[in-house]
């Protein structure tokens, strides 16, 4: 336990040690203010097995947060990405594997157990790894993008999974992150810092395609996470290979906004990191008048955890403030919606890491 | 082909036992799922310890029966230790995390202060700045090697609670703190016997699994002691009591003399006390107050106080004297002097910090007992198992050898109370050594425990024995982190450790304990990461092995590919780095995902590969970049680039779908100027020599229609001789044996032809 104080604000951290890898974790939504729910991805090393498994956290004494173990569903290949539905009662829980399935589970939150739904593993759907799903506001389409170049559009109806083949770029192209930015809108991105604006009202091919061209002359990298704010959804944050954040606007195509990267020499003074960023979320955490001032051109702050093991909160021309800084690298974190102040993030050295801010 | 099959099904379990020459060969079938016959076997090592196992059958033209069957199978069979070890595979690795960091630190440190001193560690401020450093990280990592935390106290305390179990001890953490007490705490070095103490007193319970304890029996009486009534009639009360206080755990004894039945109210009431007062002199009335703070538990006595109690209890009536004897007994035993700076929680004695005032007061406490042992009460104390009990604790006390002997149960427990009653003023590891060899022949151990081992290595002063045992009973890991405890602690270990053996391949016996507990971590998925940490310290083999290490990662595995290349951007392998990326760009190309293939080619910068695979692409282009079909490529063309210098020969696709761009927008009334552009784009194309000449015919086909423009010639007369010249090349390249036809109808040739020639005409009349 340390507790770090940083320019503005005090964080709580706590570490616990799991005996598995955690490839990706998720809060759930909150039942009641002390008990709350991490569903996490978990890969035992020992007998090769990979599952799914719900803590719970509460708040016991001394401010203390305890986590203890609910219950697990053996999964039938190791996890790529994990994604929750925010609804209160029972939350969907969809995973992607290695394998290239999909698979949908339910949780009860009173009791603390999961429930498998359906899956999608057939032949036509993805070859091989899934590198990204999204789940979309009401909790009933999934979209799925995999390493194969194929996307597929999943819906939720009368209790089973129907698929819809989006996209097949036969390998040409692969995928590693996608976002819902409407009922009908995605995005997704992938290598050479690619990201492509998929509109289903117009099928056969993306809508708008963005392909970084800042790193010429130093390599080119790969998006690992996109993420959009449901209050402005032409803009789309991603990181991804050297440190990189950028946000791309839709009305202003052809230049990104840079927030973080390497390669970016009037930035590099700023940039935290220098390694892959994992995974972006924009940070609801901030005083509700700081909000509303923001100005509608500037990229509201996101919280980004990276190879080199920092969990930071970056803002557009400003100071990125460090929330952890590991020995070893932050897989995945997640903000938990109802609450943002709190933050789980699992570490690459076979532990978790629950953050509180205040 | 055989398949690499990864399902779970096909990963065994094999334990593996370390002492193989002991036991029967065991067989452990192995699932491959294929008919025999077996053809051929061919075994390899895959990442860490997993050995693959390939199985072949007859090739299928030998064989009539195998219609439909694989013709072989890939197993991969997980080896491991039968899990008999003192620390489990999750817990050894999040030891194995955890250390990364205070041994990178040190390695850090080191590098920047013998930069500063200009390689020599011994000149004086550097030696006491470095010093600290090994004693930081020496606690850093002893405090890693007991994670749990302790139970919490209860509150109400337990006063039949004898033994206070702390967090399971584990050896390695014994070992390491004797490490620590001999070689690196060089303030303790005048304390080391109290030191050895409380080593004892934490770690006592590792030995029971092998040799009887005193911890073990006090466990055992512990047990007893809930259904016991009358304490003092139980001769097990007695020894266990003298054997606590012969390894010098005091407060465990004070606390047994305390449910004496003479501290019971009953036998000991006020009217009692008042008794007592009027039978005393009048001289020593100060031993009543002694008596009240007596039967409240109070300990806290001045030495005048405990000379008079002495005498006191000459005076006492039977019941009295009883108790006050227990009593003097008690205050003698938490009085004891010792030389230390500072008692641990809970522990009682009177810490001497000089080594004159330590002996002046050991020679007072002494007096005292004596005096007490010579007392004529004992006759009145008319129970016997008390008188002798605690003739016994005052025979410990007085350093009686043969009592000694008979209380504790192996040789370490005897080295200890030869420390504390004995010889108090041993001093030196040479007297050490000799005082344990002695009670190692009182008292031989039957099975030498492997903590033993070290402490004689240790106490003999013989490094290659300490080294011999740390490495046959600790592993590994502890060779790798406590090679920095000896090197500092030692000159001898110092020079010993770090001198180049030729016989090794020119390392030193240091960076050789390195470099097997970085083999170790390469072996598991999760721990290979923290490998080069290790491998980057060690100068001569160091490298090598990281570069053998990063090869051997799977590329298919893209986390694990990303991984090796943030290692080789860490450590500035470029070379390495891109020869990863170069193999992670062929096997995605291999298996068909021709985007990531060109990716990381072209981050690798390989020109070659890019050119070679160009063709592959350019044959699975062919029609396939149809009108419609062409989005598909619109990803791969924004992947490439424009920049030829990355691209190698798909640096064409870029253009070619330019071209296309254009050309689709040219419709028959487009205006001149947009078919114009097109044109302009189809003469640089053909120019470019980078477009491969399979693509001149469809190009120049698929071009009908800009070289027939109704309104006027779209190419001038020098480029359409230029993609006449094109036309003829290609004619002649027909009657080459590898020339590839283009997938075109059959009067494309002559159509273009014509085209062309018309265009010339028109051409020229309009210049």
């Amino acid at each position: 336990m340390a507790v770090l104080t940083s320019s503005s604000q005090n964080l709580q951290v706590h570490r616990f040690p799991q005996d598995y890898y955690i490839d990706s974790l998720r809060w759930l939504p909150q039942l009641s203010a002390f008990h709350r729910h991490i569903i996490l991805a978990a890969f035992d090393s020992e007998s090769s097995t990979s599952s799914l498994q719900i803590l719970n956290s509460s708040n016991s004494s001394s401010n203390t947060p305890e986590l203890t173990f609910q219950s697990s569903l053996t999964t039938p290949s190791r996890i790529t990405s994990l994604t929750t539905s925010h609804n209160p009662n029972k939350p969907l829980i969809a995973a992607s594997t290695f394998s290239g399935s999909l698979l949908l589970y339910t949780a009860d939150l009173v009791n603390g157990s999961l429930e498998f739904v359906d899956s999608v593993d057939e032949k036509g759907f993805h070859l091989g790894r899934i590198n990204g799903i999204d789940v979309s506001e009401n909790g009933s389409e999934f979209v799925s993008v995999g390493e194969d170049g194929r996307i597929n559009w999943v819906s939720f109806v009368g209790g089973g999974l129907s698929t819809r083949k989006v996209f097949d770029s036969n390998g040409l192209v692969s995928y590693g992150a996608v976002k819902w930015a409407s009922p009908v809108e995605f995005v997704s991105g992938g290598l050479g810092f690619g990201l492509q604006w998929w509109d289903q009202r117009r099928p056969g091919g993306p809508v708008s395609q963005f392909k970084a061209n800042w790193t010429r002359g130093t390599t080119s990298g790969i998006v690992h996470s996109i993420d959009i704010h449901p209050s402005r959804k032409h803009t789309c944050l991603a990181g991804g290979s050297s440190g990189t954040v950028f946000a791309w606007d839709l009305r202003w195509q052809q230049q990104p906004i840079m927030l973080s990267g390497v390669g970016t020499s009037d930035l590099s003074a700023l940039s935290p990191l220098e390694s892959d960023v994992w995974e972006v979320q924009y940070d609801n955490y901030t005083t509700s008048s700081n909000y509303r001032n923001m100005s509608e051109s500037r990229v509201l702050p996101a919280m980004i955890c990276s190879e080199d093991g920092i969990l930071a909160v970056i803002e557009q021309g400003e100071e990125p403030v460090e929330l952890l800084a590991e020995p070893c690298a932050i897989n995945s974190f997640d903000i938990d919606r109802q609450n943002p102040s709190e933050i789980v993030c699992s570490l690459e050295w076979e532990s978790i890491a629950i953050l509180t801010r205040s | 082909m055989p398949g690499l099959t990864s399902e779970p099904d096909d990963l065994a379990m094999v334990p593996v036992s370390l002492e193989t020459e002991n036991q029967p060969v065991v067989n452990y079938p192995l699932r491959h799922g294929l008919k025999s016959p077996i053809h051929r076997l061919s075994f390899s090592w895959a990442c860490g310890n997993t050995l693959r196992v390939s199985v072949f059958r007859k090739p299928q033209s030998e064989t009539a029966d195998g219609e439909g069957e694989a013709g072989g199978r890939v197993v991969e069979v997980k080896l491991s230790n039968s899990g008999d070890e003192e620390v489990d595979a999750a817990r050894w690795r999040r030891m194995a995390y955890s250390s990364v960091t205070p041994f990178a630190l040190l390695q850090s440190r080191k590098h920047s202060l013998s930069a500063a001193s200009r390689m020599s560690l011994d000149i004086p401020p550097y030696k006491a700045e470095w010093w600290e450093h090994v004693i930081e990280y020496s606690k850093e990592i002893s405090s890693l090697l007991s994670d749990q935390k302790p139970p919490p106290k209860s509150i109400i305390e337990d006063a039949k609670s004898v033994v206070n179990e702390i967090a399971a001890p584990v050896c390695l953490k014994a070992a390491w703190e004797l490490l620590e007490i001999f070689y690196i705490d060089k303030q303790s070095q005048s304390w080391i016997p109290e030191r050895l103490l409380d080593w004892l007193a934490d770690y006592n319970s590792l030995f029971s699994g092998t040799l009887p304890t005193i911890h073990s029996k006090l466990v055992d009486f512990q047990q007893e002691l809930v259904g016991v009534q009358v304490v003092e009639d139980d001769p097990n009360y007695w020894d266990a009591m003298s054997s606590a206080l012969a390894v010098g755990w005091l407060e465990t004894v004070v606390k047994l003399l305390r449910l004496h039945g003479s501290y019971r109210f009953d036998q000991l009431s006020s009217r009692e006390a008042v008794y007592l007062f009027y039978r005393v002199p009048k001289s020593i009335t100060l031993c009543v107050f002694c008596l009240r703070d007596l039967t409240t538990g109070c300990t806290a006595m001045s030495d005048d106080k405990v000379d008079f109690l002495v005498l006191f209890v000459s005076h006492c009536s039977s019941l009295a004297s009883k108790n006050g004897l227990v009593e003097a007994v008690a205050v003698l035993i938490s009085k004891m002097p010792r030389m230390r700076p500072s008692l641990r929680e809970d522990n009682l004695g009177e810490c001497y910090k000089t080594k004159p005032d330590f002996m002046k007061a050991w020679e007072k406490w002494r007096t005292q007992i004596s005096k007490l042992d010579c007392s004529s009460y004992w006759l009145q104390c008319d129970h016997r198992q008390t008188r002798e009990g605690l003739k016994n604790l005052i025979q410990i006390m007085l350093g009686n050898p043969t009592v000694l002997s008979n209380a504790t149960f192996n040789w370490m427990e005897l080295f200890i109370s030869h420390f504390l009653y004995v010889r108090p003023f041993t001093a030196g590891l040479e007297s050490m050594h000799n005082s344990a060899k002695k009670c190692m022949q009182v008292k031989p151990a039957s099975i030498p425990h492997k903590l033993f081992g070290l402490i004689l290595g240790i106490l003999g002063e013989n490094t290659e024995v300490v080294l011999a045992e740390c490495s046959r009973s600790f592993g590994p890991w502890m060779m790798a982190h406590a090679v920095e405890l000896l090197t500092a602690g030692s000159t001898h270990a110092e020079i010993l450790l770090h001198e180049e053996h030729s016989k090794l391949g020119g390392v030193s016996i240091e960076e050789l304990h390195r470099l097997v507990y970085a083999q170790v971590l390469s072996s598991h998925a999760l721990t290979w990461q923290i490998a080069p940490i290790y491998l980057t310290s060690c100068i001569k083999q160091g490298i090598r092995l990281l570069e053998n290490l990063l090869y051997k990662q799977p590329v298919q595995h893209s986390q694990i590919l990303l991984k090796s290349i943030e290692i080789c951007r860490l450590y500035e392998l470029d070379t390495i780095n891109s020869n990863i990326m170069r193999i992670a760009g062929v096997h995605h190309w291999k298996h068909g995902r021709k985007g990531s293939g060109v990716f990381w080619l072209q981050q690798a910068r390989d020109e070659f590969r890019l050119n070679r695979i160009a063709k592959q692409l350019f044959d699975f282009v062919g029609k396939s970049v149809s009108d419609e079909g062409f989005k598909q490529w619109e990803g791969l063309i924004e992947l490439l680039g424009s920049e030829s210098r990355t691209a190698g020969g798909l640096e064409f696709l870029n253009k070619y779908r330019d071209f296309r761009r254009s050309l689709l927008q040219v419709h028959g009334d487009t205006p001149t100027d947009a078919a114009r552009n097109a044109a302009e784009a189809l003469v640089s194309l053909m120019k470019n020599p980078s477009t491969p000449q399979r693509f001149w015919l469809p190009l120049l086909y698929d071009s009908l229609k800009l070289l027939m423009w109704q309104e006027r010639p779209l190419v001038n007369v020098s480029q359409t001789q230029l993609l006449l010249n094109k036309l003829q090349e290609l004619s002649m390249a027909r009657l080459r044996p590898d020339f590839v036809e283009a997938d075109l109808p059959s009067d494309a040739l002559s159509s273009v032809r014509l085209a062309l020639a018309t265009n010339l005409g028109r051409a020229i009349l309009e210049e």
